[in-house]
């Protein structure tokens, strides 16, 4: 591995936050040489625990997330947050602005906060957010919050990426629970009503009791429901417990880690498979060749796709 | 525009000849799409009811203005041949120009100086940024900001120092004062009471306004404290204690210039003020007080301002119509005088229609604000001075030039000579029915949502705002809005035209420099020298009553101010209770 | 620069000055130039500015001031910044800044200092154009 990452990642255990913050960049970039880094970081991940933070928007999601993160340092833990933000389809920017919301605990030594974009990709998030996850438990943090943005696909994906994944809303939002995304109430582990001094509150918490008992359990036991407000901080402490007790329980299940892992394995298989595609068929002329075929009516798109595959040996 | 039905179908069809005979071919000449002008006949208002859209000066629905003639315009001629200012504040015993810098002992000097240079008005207070967050100037949140936008004010000893300069014949009893703070409004009215206890005079004397709008910092200007359920707490118990004690002075200062500068349209301007000045308004009615009584007591800073003059006399006649409507029918108001607007000046460009590029082009521009404004029947103000946005303040040139643009407005052009001179024009009336209708559409929206304050709650406002600041960005940056001499005319052939500024010798760059470190070093003695039992004791008080809903925190307040409990102490405590507002995510 | 190569910024306002149309026209204009945004809004101390700037490992700070004490203000930004190990993070300025303290504010260190009427696209290039040559 190249002289430059060892010293990032040597800097990084000696508790440097600059170069751990660079480590992130180099990586989420995909800079040469990010994997090998990422396999000479591995040994030291293991201890963190990490959950998923997500809901639609308006829930409070960064404030909660600020308060819970409150709470685990004053405990002495080292909290590490990845907020994520969508990338504007139209420019590929993004406008990052949960760090707003966590004011209060940013300068704290225990804490590191990162934002990232989702940039785009289906799936690209999920590994994105797994890698700097990675990355701030191997450089210590214990706990590891990751709030994504409650639109789209990307808060189901993150859930490959946790430990355990904490679905907050709020009343208020019209349709209840029905603002809830499909998919969400299948990959909860805990459900939180946050704004919970608001009208409509008690209803909500009774809704989302009533959908996960119609809806079956995971680990044979219904996900609890709490409430929260996060602007006073009543109820976040029963929450801060909860999330920790059942972020070890779900981290040393041997099913629930190895279904983790094994659809890592296989979304890393998928990314560089896509990545070669694109890269060898684009570059080699077989690509642009196909494109021609189809157009000169010689052949039919799933042919051209087949033609190729076949070279790889990979057709069923 | 009493034209029968059968008049305006004639009409109607002479102008769809003229569009085909004259328009058409014109356009089509210039190889257009369409005319870049437009013209309005009768058939543009076919209901106009001139009693009920404009009816009179001085009268429900105020369309045409307040009154008759304003306070400066009564005696102009006269005042101008024996060389009188009419125009500048301060007159007739009214806050003075609004000014404030360094440690309040540097203000008084100033103030001294002023007064010595012929200056008769109380004092309009620009605090600093550290007092309006309600800081100590000794916090760490303080660095730099001591001194620098207003002057710095830590505690009742302070606010004394200041009022050494108003004493005898200017004293709180024979002048008004104006104070720019919202947050901690509470503190410093709290601190003007005390003040009068202290030098014997009643309450009831008191003149002045402090602006005490905090909605709009939660959407334009950013010196908020706590969240708006508590602020508006605040708002209440100020509003009741003023009513009851200090009748004299204006309540509130509703300020739409801050929202529009801070980028909202012209209808957003409109409708979140309203929105804003309805929340207040409820505020009292929710506290039990009369609204004939205490609506004429609101003033309102003013509204924002662009360049395009038709469309901002047409806003300030929607604006003084629609809030007419408002508080007669949604509150029930009877007394006339608390249907009005009351502001220092009506239509202007706003600060931010001024470019840095080629300034002296602001006092052209400043012009068109100024007749626009006399076209509203108020001072035709040529506002701001050219050299507005060196960021340097006023020169006396600049200051200077402003003043005689208003004056040749007044006396050379005659623009304040006739009220509402655009009242009946078929352009006019329609456009002011627009905006009028535009703004009520936005309004009933945020009605829907619960007024003002959830509105602001829930960031809708913010996010409104940023947005048409965005947009109005990206049309400057496509020329599809065009500022001369930034976006357009700006090659090398233009002419750079430069003048000598001399600033204002005001605020001592020397004194500046030093203020925070003086300030710093009373602010220690004041600790060592007060009875920290007394400060305790008034604090825990404050305390205590700050968890009552109900309660009124003024006299606790008054009691703190007394005690020389600092302004951060003070405001700490209500932290405490109130907790701090949120940002709002964009 | 590879692909997946983004640029970051940081746009902040530090001290009390809540006036924030500027930053927040800045940030859409950015973010629609391509870069990634991290918006931290009003009342940044100068650690909170250091401490963001090194866990985002941003490539440009951008500060937003009108108050008058942009001088005061950056140069304490400078002091935190060097005290994280990143006092190679280019600063711009942008706000209410007298021309006069445009070079006490480069003297200081600053990149570049935008006023009022600059076109985001300036600062975008510029942005560009300072990375690339990085």
């Amino acid at each position: 591995m190249e002289r430059a990452w060892q010293e990032l990642i040597d800097a990084v255990s000696g508790g440097e936050r600059r170069a751990l913050g660079r480590l992130i960049t180099r990586v989420e970039n995909r800079e040469p040489g990010w994997q090998d880094a990422m396999k000479a970081l591995y040994p030291r991940t293991g201890t963190a625990r990490i959950v998923g933070i997500t809901g639609p928007p308006g829930a409070g999601k960064s404030s909660l997330t600020n308060r819970i993160a409150a709470i685990l340092l004053e405990r002495g833990r080292r909290v590490g947050i990845i907020a994520v933000d969508p990338t504007s389809p139209f420019s590929g920017g993004a406008l990052l602005g949960d760090r707003l919301r966590m004011r209060d605990v940013a300068t704290a030594s225990g804490i590191f906060i990162r934002s990232m974009a989702t940039r785009g990709t289906l799936g690209g998030l999920c590994q994105g957010a797994r890698d700097v996850a990675r990355i701030l438990d191997a450089a210590g943090h214990e706990l590891v919050l990751i709030e994504t943005v409650g639109v789209g696909q990307d808060e189901i994906e993150v859930v490959k990426a946790a430990d355990l994944v904490v679905v907050v809303c709020v009343p208020g939002q019209g349709d209840g629970i029905q603002t809830l995304k499909a998919g969400i109430m299948e990959i909860a582990d805990l459900f939180v009503v946050n704004k919970a001094d608001r009208e409509g509150a008690d209803e909500l918490v009774a809704d989302i009791r009533s959908m996960l008992a119609l809806s079956g359990d995971r680990d044979g036991e219904a996900p609890p429901v709490l409430e929260t407000c996060a602007l006073s901080g009543e109820g976040v402490d029963a929450l801060v417990a909860a999330l920790v007790e059942r972020a070890d329980r779900a981290s040393s299940s041997r099913e629930r880690t190895g279904a983790r892992v094994r659809e890592e394995i296989l979304t890393l298989i998928e990314r560089q498979l896509a990545r070669l595609v694109r890269l060898r068929f684009g570059s080699d002329g077989r690509l642009d060749e196909a494109v021609r075929s189809v157009q000169g009516g010689e052949i039919d798109p799933y042919s051209a796709a087949e033609a190729i595959l076949e070279s790889l040996a990979l057709v069923e | 525009m009493s034209e029968t039905h059968d008049d305006l179908e004639r009409i109607a069809e002479a102008e769809e000849q003229w569009r085909r005979d004259v328009l058409e071919p014109r356009v089509k000449r210039f190889q257009l799409e369409q005319s870049p002008t437009r013209f309005y006949t009768p058939t543009a208002n076919r209901d106009f009811d001139f009693l009920e859209k404009v009816g009179f000066p001085g009268q429900y629905p105020f369309t045409a203005g307040n009154n008759p003639f304003d306070f400066w315009r009564a005696h102009a001629e006269a005042g101008a041949k024996l060389g009188i200012r009419p125009d500048a504040p301060g007159g007739g015993g009214g806050a003075g120009r609004y000014s404030g810098y360094g440690t309040p002992e540097d203000y008084r000097d100033y103030q001294l100086r002023m007064q010595s240079l012929g200056s008769r008005g109380g004092p309009n207070v620009a605090f600093d940024l550290v007092t309006q967050c309600g800081y100590d100037s000794d916090s760490p949140n303080a660095l730099g900001e001591v001194g620098r936008v207003g002057v710095a004010l830590d505690s009742f000893r302070d606010f004394q120092v200041i009022y050494e300069a108003f004493t005898g014949e200017r004293d709180i009893d024979k002048v008004a004062s104006n104070f720019t703070i919202n947050a901690p409004a509470a503190v410093i009215i709290a601190m003007y009471a005390a003040l009068a206890e202290k030098r014997g005079i009643p309450l009831e004397k008191l003149r002045g306004t402090p602006q005490n709008d905090i909605l709009k910092e939660f959407i334009a200007r950013g010196t908020y404290i706590y969240p708006p359920g508590p602020s508006m707490r605040l708002f209440r118990d100020t509003l009741v204690f003023c009513r009851a004690q200090l009748p004299k002075l204006n309540v509130t200062s509703i300020g739409g210039y801050h929202i529009r500068e801070a980028g909202a349209t012209r209808i957003q301007d409109l409708a979140f003020s309203f929105a804003i000045g309805c929340a207040y308004l409820q505020a009292g009615v929710d506290a039990g007080l009369e609204i004939d009584d205490f609506a004429p007591m609101f003033t309102f800073n003013a509204f924002g301002g662009s360049m395009e003059l038709y469309q901002e006399v047409a806003f300030q006649r929607a604006a003084r119509r629609m809030w007419a409507r408002l508080v007669k029918e949604r509150f029930g108001a009877r007394n006339p005088r608390g249907m009005m607007i009351r502001q220092p000046i009506a239509a202007h460009i706003g600060c931010t229609s001024t470019t840095l590029q080629r300034p002296l082009n602001n006092l052209a521009r400043a012009m068109v604000g100024g007749v626009a404004g006399g076209m509203c029947g108020a001072l035709p103000a040529a506002y701001p001075p050219f050299d507005e946005p060196l960021g340097l303040g006023h020169s006396l040139e600049a200051i200077q030039l402003q003043v005689d643009a208003t004056r040749i407005l007044i006396y050379e052009a005659g623009v304040a000579d006739v009220n509402d001179p655009w009242a009946g024009s078929y352009f006019m009336e329609s456009l002011t029915d627009e905006t009028e209708a535009a703004a009520q559409a936005e309004l009933d929206k945020i009605d829907g949502m619960g007024g003002a304050v959830a509105a602001i709650e829930r960031g809708y406002m913010q996010r409104a705002i940023a947005k048409s600041a965005y947009e109005r960005q990206k049309r400057i940056e496509s020329q599809e809005e065009l500022m001369v001499g930034v976006n357009c005319f700006t090659g090398e052939k233009e002419l750079e035209v430069s003048v000598e500024r001399a600033v204002e010798e005001l605020y001592d760059p020397g004194q500046m420099a030093t203020a925070e470190e003086r300030q710093c070093a009373k602010l220690a003695e004041l600790r060592r020298e007060r009875d920290g039992k007394e400060v305790s004791r008034t604090l825990g008080a404050l305390e205590a009553s700050a968890k009552d809903e109900g309660a009124n925190l003024m006299p606790d307040l008054i009691e703190c101010v007394k005690s020389e409990s600092t302004i951060q102490e003070i405001c700490d405590v209500l932290r405490g209770v109130f907790g701090e507002a949120e940002p709002v995510k964009l | 620069m590879s692909s997946d190569r983004k640029i970051r910024v940081l746009v902040a306002k530090p001290g009390l000055d809540g006036h924030d149309r500027g930053a927040r026209v800045v940030a859409y204009g950015l973010r629609d130039a391509g870069f990634e945004v991290i918006y931290t809004g009003l009342r940044q101390s100068p650690e909170q500015i250091a401490a963001a700037a090194v866990q985002e490992d941003v490539d440009v700070i951008g500060l937003s001031i009108l108050s008058g004490a942009h001088l005061a203000l950056t140069r304490k930004v400078f002091e935190k910044l060097e005290a994280e190990g990143a006092e190679d993070i280019p600063i711009l300025v942008g706000g209410l800044i007298p021309e006069d303290d445009k070079s006490a504010l480069q003297e200081m260190g600053v990149a570049e200092v935008f006023t009022a009427g600059t076109p985001i696209s300036s600062i975008a290039s510029f942005i560009e154009s300072r990375i690339a040559d990085a």
